[in-house]
């Protein structure tokens, strides 16, 4: 639910509540903690939840209400791999629906004025996993003892609450309701908060102090840091505050489910949590299934572990070659394989290097007719059938047809394969002259080879660039293929050795006008196609290089635009410009997206989707779609 | 015989300092440290980890300091018994390695007596019949499984297991005993899980078991004490274990040195297909992760059992085979 009140002047101000509501009387006690209630050890449900519980609904297409009980299992490769838990749990300040609108989840309601003063109330008797209570203290906690303490990361205010460089004023109104002010408009704040890997604005105070330098009593603290075999308080400090990384057993939560496991181990087991704030319509208190276990095996054997049936919920580490093994034995050890849609903007690209080191390649991409026949020279329809059987998407590096902000010219602009054409720029850029095999002749003489880097991976993109190379060779260029290793590769982009990369496109091909554009604006150095410029932006101009093409300044401005835009349609208004430049200037090739990830779900659970998205952010991979919501059928 | 110990003793120190200095600058060989690992697979998924945090962890784990420095202060840790300090989880390597050691001694030595148990009868089976039938037949036996690659059978026999006898994949237990304290259940299920590897790493190593022995043999066989024996009326069986057998055990006994650090270590490729939890996918995790101190430790522990274990080897052999002088070694 939204409404919007217009007060005197302009001033725009939206309240996002929750008007279902279950007294917490209504509650119903779940048969996991009963025996731990009925001993005294656990207070009843009634007091274990907050005075308002945020109900949860099942309007979804297909959801429905459940039944509390059973133990799902789950494989990771690593152990290191339960924070990935942190983002399938998926409770957080807001939360992305599934049609990608921001709402309260933790907080009870949130004031916005403006877009820059945040007043967030939070759910009175709200409690952590160990019974403490949940105010506005751990805001300020957080807030003024680990961001703007000096000695413990993250040294200051993180880049999602800054604003035009200033960090906002923070004031405790009462217990609570907590209020963050900042001078000019901070778009990236709510979504910051609802990420997969959310932007931590609080922390459990009570477990916490007692490893602060500043409220611990200096005996014990100097103990325990010598005991962990770390350094300082601050970095003992920073070994137990991580709440994603799910790796502290002992550390308060929010989250649907606790780590009972401390690493090393083989087998990761989380419990439900007594606290928990989401309660279906019935009053049962989520999440319905009472444990997760998380067996760690080896990456490569988990898709053989998955199709014998010992998960009961997995993607990560299936890929889509596992697909029709999977599917062989998924009568036999009861589950279905479902295929859910990957959220990457272009599954793979070509990332010409628009910083290459060598003079002449780098006027050559700099030149937008050399890009744009390129991208003619590839016959996308041949990889989409070649590779991944006509199941894919031929596309541009660009949003999604998911996205609100999708139009058929972003992913369609200069992708039809048009020899032809392609040829025709290429000879009106002067590049006529052709030498042995009638490869072309650059500029200055050298025969036209374009050394193609992976990070060799998966030999599925050797595969793809052999086709390319067949292509390619009907518009005179040469294509060789060069596999290194991640590492290796991304140093030579940044020293502009590597003249084209291939890899995955953008994260976030699904984003809403609120989402910042930074992937399609050069900000960041990981962004092949325009290291130097992304390095200028991130180290404030110390290194790298000032943008020069009128195209990237033009880029750099707009997403200044988009910071400062008053509401959601002038956003959509930039990132269409943005998407539109991207579309003609073809910075990025990209190749097919929509490309598939299987699912393997248990036949007895219920509520996860038939045909969901698969995206890190947002969308934290399942937990958009809510798994405290998920259960387990009767069997029979 | 003092002084050849005290000698030998004082050997091993020079050696292993050497292998932990060549360890630790292999180790540190390829481009960037733990930290741009973490970076990379953090920035696979999207996420961002900002310079300032990655200072304070270079920080926290010593990695800002120079690269000699780094090198001392892990062997000096590893003089007073501390071995330095996991990257990859959280915790002193003492407790990382501690947690795999006992399934790793249990597959090893599973697996060493099954070659033992298999190859021994053949051995001696095909040296005192030699070009029957059964030498052929046994030996060409031993070479298939020396011959089909590990990795492959070991698929195989997972898939077969897990088909016909419902096994779970993977692993030395069923998940569901995976913490449960001990029981029968357990001890099963772990003998349930163990043939596979024990037969995928026997199987290999069973070969050259036998021909070894048969060759040892087949040399005694002929010598002249055996004839001699036989014409006194020996009986046959007797005339094997008496004498021959003792002698072709030698190499068996110089084997012990490599044994020792394999009972660790063993069959690392079988143990990761197998997703074992074993050290083995450990060492090779930390050596991919760069966790410095775990692979090197690790290292440092495979390279003084197996230092040991051919100090071992040299006195059994001496205690067991009167021909074998010490002396001659120091000279040499």
């Amino acid at each position: 639910m939204r409404f919007h009140r217009i007060r005197a002047g302009c001033l725009a101000l939206a309240a996002i509540t929750f008007l279902a509501t279950v007294p917490a009387s209504a509650a119903v006690e779940t048969p996991f903690f009963a025996e731990q209630v009925a001993a005294g050890k656990l207070p009843p449900i009634g007091e274990r939840l907050p005075a308002e519980p945020r109900v949860v609904t099942f309007d979804d297409d297909g959801a429905q209400q459940g039944q509390p009980g059973g133990d799902m299992n789950m494989l990771m490769a690593r152990a290191k791999d339960v924070r990935i838990m942190f983002a399938y749990f998926y409770a957080r300040l807001m939360t992305y629906t599934t049609d990608l609108t921001l709402e309260p989840d933790i907080l009870r309601s949130i004031d916005i004025e403006d877009n820059r003063v945040f007043t967030l109330h939070l759910r009175p008797g709200h409690r952590w996993s160990d019974g403490s209570p949940f105010t506005a203290e751990d805001f300020r906690y957080w807030w003024e003892d680990v961001i703007l303490n000096k000695d413990v990361p993250p040294f200051g205010a993180p880049p999602e609450m800054l604003a035009g460089g200033e960090p906002p004023v923070f004031e405790v109104l009462d217990e609570t309701t907590v209020r963050y002010t900042w001078n000019r408009p901070n778009p990236l704040f709510l979504p910051a908060l609802a990420a997969a890997r959310p932007l931590e604005i609080f922390g459990p105070a009570a477990y916490l102090k007692k490893f602060h330098v500043k409220y611990a009593d200096p005996a014990e603290l100097k103990d325990q840091v010598k005991a962990a075999g770390q350094k300082s308080w601050a970095h003992l400090h920073n070994r137990m505050d991580n709440a994603y990384d799910n790796d502290n057993p002992d550390l308060p939560t929010l989250q649907p489910w606790i780590n009972t496991t401390a690493a090393p181990a083989e087998r990761f087991v989380f419990v439900r949590n007594p606290f928990y704030h989401r309660v279906d319509p019935a009053g049962n208190q989520l999440p319905y299934i009472d444990r997760l276990l998380v067996q760690i095996a080896d990456g490569k054997i988990i898709p053989a572990k998955a199709g014998a049936g010992e998960a009961d919920l997995q993607a990560r580490y299936l890929r889509f070659d596992n697909y029709t093994f999977l599917k062989q034995a998924a009568k036999r050890n009861g589950y279905k394989v479902d295929l859910w849609k990957t959220g990457n903007g272009a599954h793979l690209a070509l990332f010409p290097n628009l910083n290459a080191a060598d003079p002449v390649w780098r006027d050559l991409f700099r030149d937008v007719r050399f890009r744009r026949a390129l991208s003619l020279g590839i016959d996308r329809d041949e990889i989409n059938q070649a590779i991944y059987y006509g199941l894919a998407k031929p596309s541009n590096n660009t949003v999604l047809p998911r996205s609100p902000l999708f139009r058929p010219e972003y992913r369609d602009a200069w992708t039809r394969f048009d020899v032809r054409e392609a040829n025709r720029l290429l000879d009106e850029m002067g590049l006529n002259k052709r030498g042995g095999g009638d490869i072309r002749l650059m500029p200055d003489g050298r025969a036209m080879e374009i050394i193609v880097e992976t990070a060799g991976e998966s030999t599925e993109e050797v595969d793809v660039l052999e086709l390319i190379a067949d292509s390619w060779r009907k518009i005179g260029v040469k294509l060789f293929t060069k596999p290194s290793q991640l590492e290796v590769l991304r140093n030579r982009i940044y020293a502009g050795q590597t003249l084209m990369a291939i890899g995955k496109g953008v994260d976030n091909g699904i984003p809403t006008a609120d989402m910042a554009p930074a992937e399609f604006v050069p900000m960041d150095q990981n962004q092949y196609q325009w290291p130097k410029w992304g390095q200028f932006y991130q180290t404030g101009g110390t290194a790298g290089e000032k943008p020069d093409l009128p195209a990237a300044v033009e880029l750099m401005d707009l997403m200044g635009q988009w910071r400062t835009a008053p509401d959601t349609s002038a956003r959509a208004e930039v990132w269409h410009r943005i998407l539109g430049i991207h579309a003609d200037q073809v910075f990025t090739i990209g190749l097919v997206n929509g490309t598939l990830q299987p699912v393997v779900v248990r036949s007895t659970l219920r509520n996860v989707p038939d045909e969901g998205i698969f995206n890190w952010d947002p969308g934290a991979h399942f937990g958009i779609y809510r798994p405290d919501t998920f259960w387990f059928a009767k069997p029979g | 015989m003092l002084g050849f110990l005290v000698r030998r003793i004082m050997v091993m120190i020079p050696t292993l300092l050497a292998i932990s200095a060549i360890t630790f600058v292999i180790i540190q060989l390829p481009p960037g440290d733990y930290l741009t690992t973490l970076m990379t697979e953090l920035e696979s998924r999207g996420e961002a980890i900002d310079e300032s945090r990655l200072q304070f962890l270079r920080e926290a784990y010593g990695l800002d300091r120079p690269m000699i420095e780094q090198y001392f202060v892990w062997v000096g840790g590893m003089l007073t018994g501390d071995y330095g300090f996991s990257f990859e989880y959280n915790r002193p390597v003492a407790d990382v390695i501690g947690d795999r050691m006992l399934l790793t001694i249990v597959v090893s030595f599973a697996t060493i007596v099954f070659i033992w148990v298999v190859s021994f009868p053949i051995g001696i089976y095909s040296a005192t019949h030699q070009y029957s039938l059964g030498d052929y037949g046994l030996t060409f036996l031993g070479f298939l499984g020396l011959a089909t690659p590990n990795f492959l059978l070991a698929l195989v026999l997972l898939y077969f297991a897990n088909v016909t006898f419902g096994t779970s994949i993977g692993g030395l237990m069923d998940p569901v005993y995976l913490d449960a304290p001990w029981s029968w259940g357990k001890v099963l299920s772990i003998l349930e899980h163990l043939w596979i590897p024990v037969i995928v790493i026997g199987t290999s190593g069973t070969a050259g078991m036998i021909r070894r022995l048969r060759a040892n043999l087949l040399d005694e066989l002929h010598k002249q004490y055996v004839v001699t024996a036989r014409a006194k009326g020996l009986s046959p069986g007797r005339v094997l274990w008496k004498y021959p057998l003792r002698m072709a055990i030698n190499p068996f006994i110089s084997d012990i040195g490599n044994l020792l650090p394999q009972i660790v270590s063993g069959a690392a490729v079988v143990s990761i297909v197998l997703s074992l939890p074993t050290t083995g996918p450990m060492l090779l995790d930390a050596l991919r992760s760069q966790d410095m101190y775990l692979a090197g430790s690790f290292l440092m522990f495979l390279a003084l059992l197996t230092v040991v274990g051919v100090f071992l080897s040299d006195l059994a052999l001496a205690a067991l085979d009167p021909r074998i002088r010490l002396e001659g070694g120091a000279t040499r």
